[in-house]
């Protein structure tokens, strides 16, 4: 099969279950209570509660209500955030932008720590070096993130005073409005446009405990992956055939080996990557971090059920995303893949 | 004339049958584990925690009458741990009882653990079975189901169930085990699916053997070692996500014995300083104590459940 032709099979995959993803979240929000609650106020009388209803098309059939409703998503109405006094759509928009640019950063972290680490304790295999990446690895996968998060704080915030406690860059900035208005979103990219490099430091300084934080699972797991198809990779003939005909090692080992162990490994890149979302909500609260988790957990303690739906949505939708891309990755990569 | 059993207990006497051969086997295996001592390592923790959710009423006895989980709180500051006449490990925020909060919240991260992990597996192992033995429509309409599910983040997708219910820990075990059973119904329908296409199935079936029969008989027995590893490692990852969800405000209430709910209730001091008999402390000890157990006892689990994934698998033992 053709790469193309396997990328449009895949993409058609992907609306069932963004379809299914949507009827979950509708039948939570009619479980909910009442759904014309979100429209009236205690002022109305009945029969205007009962117009609005009407309206609404809160009187059809379920079907047709979902219809109606999956209709409001794509055109953009997404019900009222109680937590963010605007609707959730909006919320989502404006706090989109601090979550990601947070989980590119850290997946980032996570892709070049977890492969370095990996590929060398696969070369160095039940070599102390070895021994210390396993132990790393667990404490990854076992640590409570918010646990984490916490006891850094404690440590490079309270007893060192090394790092900012809370937020995306100083006050200061924010007075001095020197904050990018730019394309991106992205504080990073934008201050490095803007050419504001002492903003471009805070922001960095500001995203360092963290990202450090919610990449310390993912290291984990990508770290586990690279080392078990770096090890997988190295027993093959061809590697044994470029030893035999006198290449030095880490020629063997960079353009040989790691290469090739790289395809299994994109796979869990993709998979982390929901975790990190997942992480992010327990991250950003703890540094007080102003993106879509932290919205998300505050929306909790006040019972607002319209911004988790939403929350929950469009996190499903780019973890469907991110697993296609990465999927097509794979494909790429590996042409035997598309064979299947 | 011989009187013939019910079906249904036959097929019960024959998996009773085919299951015993293989908890040998699984015996023979945990002797096996000895020689592993990171899995060794793993058993020590967690039976350590579990120990102490056993004997909590001793290790902690309860002062007063009411529901033992509510941890006996002085209404001060916090106070630190290893003092002469105060709680072992200290007073955290409303003067909560660190010790018998770690020690009773032992039962809670157990309980729940056991209780989520074991439902979702059993829900997994029924719908896995029939989805990967049965195939056809009833295999389509169960692997959808999964797919939704699993195109969620276990946390995010617990959150949005957890939403719409009372924040309670037995709505919190609810939507748990909605996130989980999809991972078990995969694993099940996978093995299944590779089990049946054995020669013995394909034997069996030619003499002419009853499907429920060969199901019971060849294939779930044939499936259990991936779902014991599986169920190994979830138990961690389980008291993982559950201590999150209550950490963010799900499930119970401020002083509950609950580790997750304890951290965040000790949150609330760890970046101040107080003082007792003139030394000032940071109280670090509300959130150190119930985090380094919660650590012990999903480190113990993800230990277990390696050295039992590279003991299980005869290929990788005796290769």
């Amino acid at each position: 099969m053709r790469l193309s032709r396997y990328i449009i099979r895949r993409l058609l995959l992907v609306i069932p279950v963004l379809l299914g993803v949507s009827i979950f979240i509708f039948t939570l929000t009619r479980l909910t209570g009442d759904p014309v609650a979100a429209y009236v106020n205690e002022k109305m009388t009945f029969a205007q509660i009962e117009q609005v209803r009407e309206q609404y098309h809160l009187n059809d059939p379920l079907p047709q209500q979902y219809l109606y409703w999956l209709q409001g998503i794509i055109q953009g109405d997404w019900g009222w955030s109680k937590t963010a006094a605007m609707p959730v759509l909006d919320a989502i928009q404006y706090y989109f932008p601090a979550t990601f640019e947070l989980a590119v950063i850290s997946i980032l972290i996570a892709v070049i720590v977890g492969i370095a680490l990996g590929t060398r304790s696969a070369i160095h295999k039940n070599k102390p070096f070895d021994h210390a990446t396993r132990v790393v690895s667990l404490i990854g996968v076992s640590i409570p993130v918010f646990w984490l998060g916490l006891l850094l704080l404690q440590f490079f915030y309270f007893e060192l005073n090394l790092f900012p406690v809370k937020g995306r860059v100083s006050d200061s900035f924010i007075i001095a409005r020197t904050l990018p208005a730019g394309p991106t979103g992205f504080y990073t990219i934008d201050s490095l446009l803007a050419g504001n490099f002492a903003l471009f430091g805070d922001v960095l300084w500001h995203l360092a405990l963290p990202a450090i934080t919610l990449s310390f699972g993912s290291i984990a797991v990508i770290l586990r992956m690279q080392r078990n198809s770096m090890l997988e990779v190295l027993s093959l003939d061809y590697i044994k055939t470029a030893r035999a005909k006198g290449l030095d090692e880490s020629t063997v080992i960079n353009k040989h080996a790691r290469r090739n162990a790289l395809i299994p490994t994109t796979t869990v890149v993709g998979l982390s990557f929901g975790a990190l979302l997942g992480g992010a909500v327990l991250t950003e609260s703890i540094f007080s971090w102003p993106g879509l988790g932290r919205w998300s957990a505050a929306s909790i303690t006040r019972m607002d059920s319209a911004s988790i739906l939403g929350f929950c949505l469009i996190v499903a939708f780019i973890y469907v995303m991110v697993n296609l891309i990465v999927d097509i990755l794979y494909a790429y990569l590996d042409p035997r893949v598309r064979l299947g | 004339m011989t009187i013939e059993a019910p079906q249904s207990s036959r097929f019960i006497d024959d998996f009773k049958a085919e299951l015993k051969p293989r908890l040998r086997e699984f015996r023979n295996s945990l002797g096996l584990i000895r020689e592993n001592w990171t899995a060794m390592m793993g058993i020590v923790m967690v039976l350590f925690i579990v120990l102490m959710a056993l004997f909590a009423p001793f290790l902690a006895p309860p002062q007063t009458a009411g529901d033992p989980m509510q941890i006996p709180a002085d209404l001060s500051l916090p106070k630190p741990p290893f003092q002469e006449g105060l709680p072992l490990l200290g007073t955290g925020g409303n003067g909560i009882d660190i010790y018998y909060g770690v020690v009773w919240g032992a039962r809670t991260t157990v309980v729940t653990s056991l209780y989520v992990v074991l439902t979702a597996a059993l829900i997994g192992l029924v719908l896995g079975g029939l989805a990967g033995f049965y195939g056809g429509k009833i295999d389509e309409i169960i692997m959808r189901f999964t797919d939704i599910f699993l195109s969620m983040p276990a946390l995010i997708l617990a959150m949005a169930i957890a939403s719409i219910l009372t924040k309670n820990l037995e709505n919190m075990m609810f939507a748990l085990i909605i996130v989980w059973w999809p991972s078990y119904a995969r694993l099940i329908r996978g093995q299944v699916l590779s089990v049946r296409e054995n020669t013995y199935v394909e034997a069996s079936r030619a003499i002419g053997c009853k499907r429920n029969r060969i199901l019971f008989k060849h294939i779930i027995p044939n499936s259990i070692s991936p779902l014991i590893v599986s169920i190994t490692l979830d138990l961690g990852a389980v008291a993982l996500v559950s201590a999150s969800l209550s950490y963010i405000g799900f499930g119970v209430g401020p002083g509950y014995a609950e580790w997750g709910r304890m951290i965040s209730d000790g949150q609330r001091w760890f970046l101040s300083t107080i003082t007792y008999n003139g030394v000032s402390y940071t109280p670090w000890w509300a959130l150190v104590f119930p985090g380094l157990a919660l650590l012990i006892f999903t480190m113990g689990c993800s230990l277990i459940g390696d050295g039992l994934r590279d003991i299980l698998d005869p290929r990788s033992r005796r290769g």
